[in-house]
């Protein structure tokens, strides 16, 4: 079952952690986001490989919004 | 003379007999499912040989005694007492393998009277839940009966610790008992809850959803924040209710009992002044500094999974068990929201309830901005935080590591707050809002007015001028709204001192006019 890691909240992306075909789990920093002038670690809820990786470097992104899936 | 042609003795025996065999047997059902007996569950919870039985006897509503209705008796529920490293708990377990555990009207009145019990006597109340729920032929007296044990649930509420341990189904109504208690512990896999399980869901609205995703130890642990924490199987959570317990007084009249840790209590930790990065923006794991403040491996944390972005938790000092909270940079930069809001209340308010001083460590960049939030109700939830600190009467000390900023400053337990000791560390950046936002409203035309290339350098600029001025420890303790600024090495002594002078205070009682009870926003 894959799992689509989503934004918790509004901002820029920072720095881009992983690839496609890494495995993570619950501790893995998958990207690094820029929000209220702090630097936020994103990390998925399960473990799994990542799958796709949805945003790049220097995009906005939205709460909610599909940063990475995983499988 | 009349003779007894029945030997009572005998009859007496032949019972006993029975039940011992009964429960061979529901070992046997239980254990297909990977799951422990009611009994067996008890025999790890409780000291050996400590367990006194209660009511074993009890038949269900519309049964009379029959000596050879073994499997009937008790209707599917144990309670007594018994007792956890010598102190005295009173616990109830529900005994699945009898009618899937359902809960019938003398099931639910035997466990009715182990909260009664347990009020009475002063002591915990340990709840094992494992019932498929209420016993549909019992309707109405099944559905009475468990308002009667939400009733004591709550009337025991803040005055004994309950504990309740999800070791199987918990579902529809049922669900409230557990949710009235103070810590909800699940198994993961076996156990789930849920108000409608997903065959109701399916047919009301469609959706497909299996037991776990519906109600699982995960979702329950990490998302909804219904449990506070999830075990491998039976035994770790039967263990880790034992290591709770060590924290906790046995009732709010008493103090939390102290242990011997052998950890010095003057001890000084170089490793803390290196912990906190020098780069504002970077993200460090909070539970770090705790660990290393606190007694060794005394950090026992509350709610490990859900809003991690705030930490709670239980530890000692010097062997004096104190709660712990604390904003975590490693999520969401520390962002108070709002479960984290929920979470930190909630504890706050338990600790409040029994005794338990309060060690707040504070670097938040403030409440979390955004529709989602606002349109979720932060501005109450966030409420709560400021209400359950401002109505704490236990020791309050705060230490700001970092980033306390405009009203997420204010609710962490700040001086107005009723905070007895506030210090902060050298790092520390207490002011309305960060740096780059303040500047950003401050000099909005000077900002505009410059050519946008230049715009870099010039906020950087004026947001280190506005650093050097506003966000650091000195314009707070100038005011005394901070006590004195500490070293984060020297965490530990100052505390530990601190904390023996507030403890000698008697219970601090508000001034106020009689008033049956506050309405906090819950």
């Amino acid at each position: 079952m894959g799992e689509e890691v989503t934004s918790p909240l509004s901002g820029k992306v920072l720095r881009i952690n992983v690839k496609p075909g890494d495995a993570v789990d619950d501790s893995t920093s998958l990207l690094v986001l820029e929000s209220m002038k702090m630097e936020i670690d994103i990390y998925p809820s399960s473990s799994g490989k990542v799958k796709e990786i949805l945003v790049k470097e220097g995009d906005n992104v939205e709460v909610g919004q599909v940063l990475a899936v995983l499988e | 003379m009349n003779e007894r042609n029945i030997d009572p003795y005998r009859k007496l025996e032949r019972i006993r007999g029975r039940l011992k065999e009964k429960w061979i047997r529901a070992s046997e059902r239980q254990r297909a499912k990977g799951k422990l007996s009611a009994m067996e569950r008890l025999e790890i919870l409780l000291d050996p040989g400590s367990f006194v039985p209660l009511q074993s006897l009890v038949m269900p509503m519309y049964a009379e005694f029959d000596e050879k209705q073994a499997d009937a008796m008790g209707d599917g529920i144990v309670i007594g007492y018994g007792t956890i490293e010598g102190r005295p708990v009173v616990v109830f377990a529900e005994d699945f393998s009898y009618k899937g555990g359902s809960m019938g009207k003398s099931h639910l009145e035997k466990m009715e009277w182990a909260i009664k019990l347990a009020i009475e006597f002063g002591v915990p109340l340990i709840g094992l839940y494992d019932s498929g729920g209420a016993r549909i032929q019992e309707g109405v007296h099944s559905l009475t009966a468990l308002g009667g044990v939400f009733f004591q649930n709550v009337m025991a509420s803040g005055w004994i610790p309950q504990i309740a341990v999800i070791m199987g189904p918990c579902a529809g109504g049922a669900v409230y008992s557990p949710a009235l208690t103070d810590f909800v512990f699940m198994v993961d896999k076996t156990s789930y809850m849920f108000i409608t399980g997903p065959k109701v869901v399916k047919a009301v609205t469609g959706e497909d959803v299996d037991s776990e995703q519906l109600g699982g130890a995960s979702v329950q642990t990490r998302k909804s924040g219904v449990a506070t924490l999830m075990a491998k199987d039976d035994k770790e959570a039967l263990l880790a209710v034992r290591k709770l317990l060590s924290y906790l007084p046995s009732n709010a009249g008493e103090d939390p009992p102290r242990v011997n840790t052998g950890d010095p209590w003057d001890r000084i930790d170089e490793e803390l002044n290196r912990i906190i990065p020098a780069d504002q923006r970077k993200p460090y794991d909070v539970k770090v500094i705790i660990k290393r403040v606190f007694d060794k491996d005394s950090f026992y944390e509350i709610q490990p999974f859900f809003a991690q972005n705030a930490v709670v938790g239980f530890a000692r000092l010097s062997g004096y068990v104190v709660g712990i909270v604390a904003n975590q940079p490693k999520f969401l930069g520390g962002v108070l929201d709002i479960d984290s809001s929920d979470k930190i209340a909630r504890f706050v308010r338990f600790c409040d309830a029994f005794n338990i001083p309060l060690i707040t460590f504070v670097d938040t960049p403030g409440y979390m901005p955004g529709t989602a939030q606002e349109h979720g109700g932060i501005i109450r939830h966030g409420a709560k935080v400021i209400y359950a600190y401002s109505e704490a009467t236990v020791p309050k000390i705060t230490v700001i590591v970092r980033k306390a900023y405009g009203g997420a400053y204010i609710a962490m337990c700040s001086r107005k707050l009723g905070a007895d000791v506030v210090y902060a560390y050298p790092t520390a950046e207490i002011a309305v809002m960060g740096p780059e936002g303040a500047i950003e409203i401050i000099y909005k035309k000077e900002i505009e007015a410059t050519p946008p290339e230049e715009r870099e350098e010039l906020i950087r600029k004026l947001a280190n001028e506005y650093r050097e001025k506003w966000s650091n420890p000195y314009v707070a303790t100038a005011s005394a709204y901070v006590d004195e600024v500490i070293e984060p090495k020297e965490t530990r002594p100052m505390l530990y001192r601190t904390l023996c002078t507030l403890l000698k205070r008697k219970k601090r009682f508000s001034k106020m006019p009689t008033k049956r009870h506050g309405n906090m926003p819950v």
